[in-house]
């Protein structure tokens, strides 16, 4: 066993070594590696479905403890040209708002199941992203992929995740609510993409939230990332124009890597007319992911929100404390405590939160 | 790499102290803001109306706080604004984007209305809201949602609130659905097109419209008229509904104002707005859209 898994993480690191686009799953474990969204996930921009040297990694490297025999065979793939994968996220949670009773519960977050059709290798493939449940089936994303995503300029059209800043597994994430762009917001268009080297870029056309009821316009978005081994840093900007107002959204974010702590930065800023009287919003988010050991991490996070730069005295605060264990292949449990800090006058914005997530993937 | 890696202690100090002025940035005391952050007004009140079956409780105490945080502005998911400007006209009589044969809010009727639905979590599609509950923040409590639908049973009337802010705009049309960014599914019931302000019925003429089913591509030529009812729900005056006298078949189509219709479009102060563009028969052309029948 132990002679199969010294060849398993010696061909992993292979791998790395040649691919020269490095990757991200949750984007700390890009940063705490140094790859590329793109040598873990089949989207080149994250998230999703992972290759099969996402797979591998997730088996090999990611949990406490290898599992022999089970999965060895496993990676996602049913033929040549079709793989499959998923994620399954329960939890059980217990919210404090002040002057309200706690609410607990169990609840199924989500079930979701992705498969890639390779029609032409390393060309031409089509990519689906399915929300199974909770309640009806979602699409979340679905598009042709031309060209190369490891090296090279490739396209893609349909419904799709836009690409901007970090694609954090917290879609409540301030800088993701403000933006107003995570993994629940996709959008419909055509994305023009290009990964060689150190750089990933893209530009892409699409309906824009803005223009659902109104067809009056288009949202284009762009983003540029520069990765090094130990650092990474990214720029991305989003305009919409529409007839309630365009909307202009600015990100700077990075990632470091100091020993075993992976830390995450973001930076927003949003100029929106489309709110009445138009109004300037901003965001940011401090995350450290420390590996305390191989397949337990400590993730601390800090985030700020300006709801409106010309009005003083309404900013908000989060900071939240979470250990993730990932004892085998295929589970990780999660346990935290969220803390809100908001102007006093408003509950919802002084709430807390301890949350317990039990995390099935394959 | 030598020198890379010596960068190291440096760079942890570095994140250490940016993480504390990262913690150190408090949240604001909310002095001079009312309850949802907005700067307190002569004569306000900085905490919340009690929670009421009526609009402007539900918009101050439910929309406002919870949902608009991101229900808002150009980035608002499925175009549903739902700051006090917007949650009116685009909540009541407006069908859903999800599931178009609902509508959002069904004045009379809270268990066919959308959002009760979404927030109840027995939708027939996406999560329940507001998202993320009860992950990472609380459901609205069932007496909560009851004030909701209480106030839809009521016939969900406007907000004093929000017809202020309106009433100093130019009338406008604020949403047609649908429209031609996606096509529907389905034949749609109606389409309607909503205004900011409450329109004056005597002034419009239920048969001034109609539905042209047009060639495929860009050709303008119409290959069936389609005849269309206009009809003003009395329960919102902002919104107009256009319904086609017979069921729409796959295709690509517009809403055309008849030549020489009497209509005019005016709210109730005797603002009026043309509405539409030109075609090449001089009719106006209020939007286009497309059907997909699904088998």
């Amino acid at each position: 066993m132990i002679q199969r898994l010294t060849v398993a993480a010696l061909m992993l690191l292979i791998a790395a070594l040649l691919r020269t686009a490095p990757a991200e799953a949750e984007p700390y474990l890009a940063v705490m590696t140094g790859y590329k969204c793109n040598v873990c996930h089949v989207n080149p921009t994250g998230g999703g479905l992972r290759n099969e040297f996402g797979v591998t990694y997730a088996k090999v490297l990611l949990p406490a403890e290898t599992v022999d025999n089970a999965l060895d065979s496993w990676t996602g793939k049913i033929t040549d040209r079709l793989q499959v994968g998923g994620d399954l996220r329960t939890d059980w949670t217990r919210d404090t708002v002040p002057n309200s009773p706690s609410q607990q519960a169990f609840a199924l977050e989500q079930f979701r199941v992705y498969a890639n059709l390779t029609l032409i290798p390393d060309r031409l493939g089509i990519y689906v992203d399915e929300q199974i449940a909770p309640n009806g089936s979602q699409n979340e994303e679905a598009y042709v992929r031309y060209g190369s995503t490891t090296d090279g300029f490739y396209m893609k059209g349909g419904q799709f995740y836009l690409p901007f800043g970090w694609r954090l597994q917290d879609q409540t994430a301030f800088v993701r609510e403000v933006t107003g762009i995570s993994m629940t917001t996709p959008d419909k268009g055509i994305e023009l993409g290009y990964e060689h080297a150190a750089w990933s870029a893209q530009f892409d056309v699409t309906n824009g939230a803005a223009n659902a009821t109104t067809g009056s316009g288009y949202e284009v978005t762009t983003q540029v990332v520069y990765t090094k081994p130990i650092w990474r840093v990214g720029i991305a900007g989003s305009s919409t124009q529409s007839n309630i107002g365009d909307r202009h959204v600015g990100g700077l974010f990075a990632g470091l890597k100091t020993g075993p702590i992976a830390w995450l930065a973001e930076g927003d800023l949003v100029h929106d007319q489309s709110l009445p009287g138009g109004r300037s919003l901003a965001a940011g988010l401090l995350e450290a992911d420390w590996r305390v050991l191989k397949g337990h991490n400590l993730k601390l996070t800090a985030e700020y929100q300006d709801p409106d730069r010309h009005v003083s005295n309404d900013q908000q605060t989060r900071y939240s404390f979470v250990y993730e264990y990932t004892p085998l292949p295929g589970l990780q449990l999660r346990a935290g405590y969220r803390r809100y800090f908001g102007i006093p006058q408003n509950n919802t914005q002084n709430q807390q939160l301890i949350l317990m997530e039990l995390h099935g993937y394959f | 790499m030598d020198s890379a890696l010596s960068l190291v202690p440096l760079a942890s100090r570095v994140c250490v102290v940016f993480a504390s002025l990262v913690i150190a940035a408090c949240a604001g005391n909310g002095e001079g803001l009312d309850a949802n952050g907005r700067p307190l007004v002569p004569g306000g009140s900085a905490s919340l109306p009690p929670l009421s079956a009526d609009l402007d409780s539900i918009q101050a105490n439910i929309f406002t706080p919870i949902c608009s945080v991101c229900h808002a502005g150009g980035g608002a998911p499925e175009g549903l604004r739902l700051d006090a400007a917007d949650s009116f006209n685009l909540l009541v009589g407006v069908p859903s984007t999800e599931v178009p044969s609902l509508l959002r809010v069904k004045p009379g009727d809270p268990d066919n209305s959308y959002i009760i639905q979404k927030l109840e979590n027995h939708a027939a599609v996406g999560a329940q809201m507001p998202f993320g509950c009860p992950t990472t923040q609380p459901c609205l409590t069932t007496s909560t949602i009851a004030f909701i639908r209480q106030w839809i049973t009521d016939g969900a009337q406007p907000a004093a609130a929000a017809a202020t802010v309106h009433a100093a705009a130019p009338l406008a049309i604020t949403s047609v659905v649908p429209d031609g960014v996606e096509p529907v599914s389905a034949s749609p019931p109606q389409i309607m097109i909503a205004f900011n302000h409450d329109l004056d019925v005597t002034q419009i003429d239920g048969r001034s419209m109609h539905i042209e089913k047009l060639m495929p591509g860009a050709s303008p030529l119409a290959t069936e008229i389609v005849a269309a009812r206009v009809t003003i729900s009395s329960a919102n005056l902002r919104a107009l509904m256009v319904w086609p006298s017979r069921p729409l078949s796959a295709g690509h189509y517009r809403l055309v104002i008849n030549a020489g219709s009497p209509s005019q479009f005016s709210d109730i102060a005797g603002q009026s707005v043309a509405v539409g563009v030109p075609n090449e028969l001089g009719e106006s052309v209020i939007s286009t859209f497309d059907v997909e029948v699904l088998p």
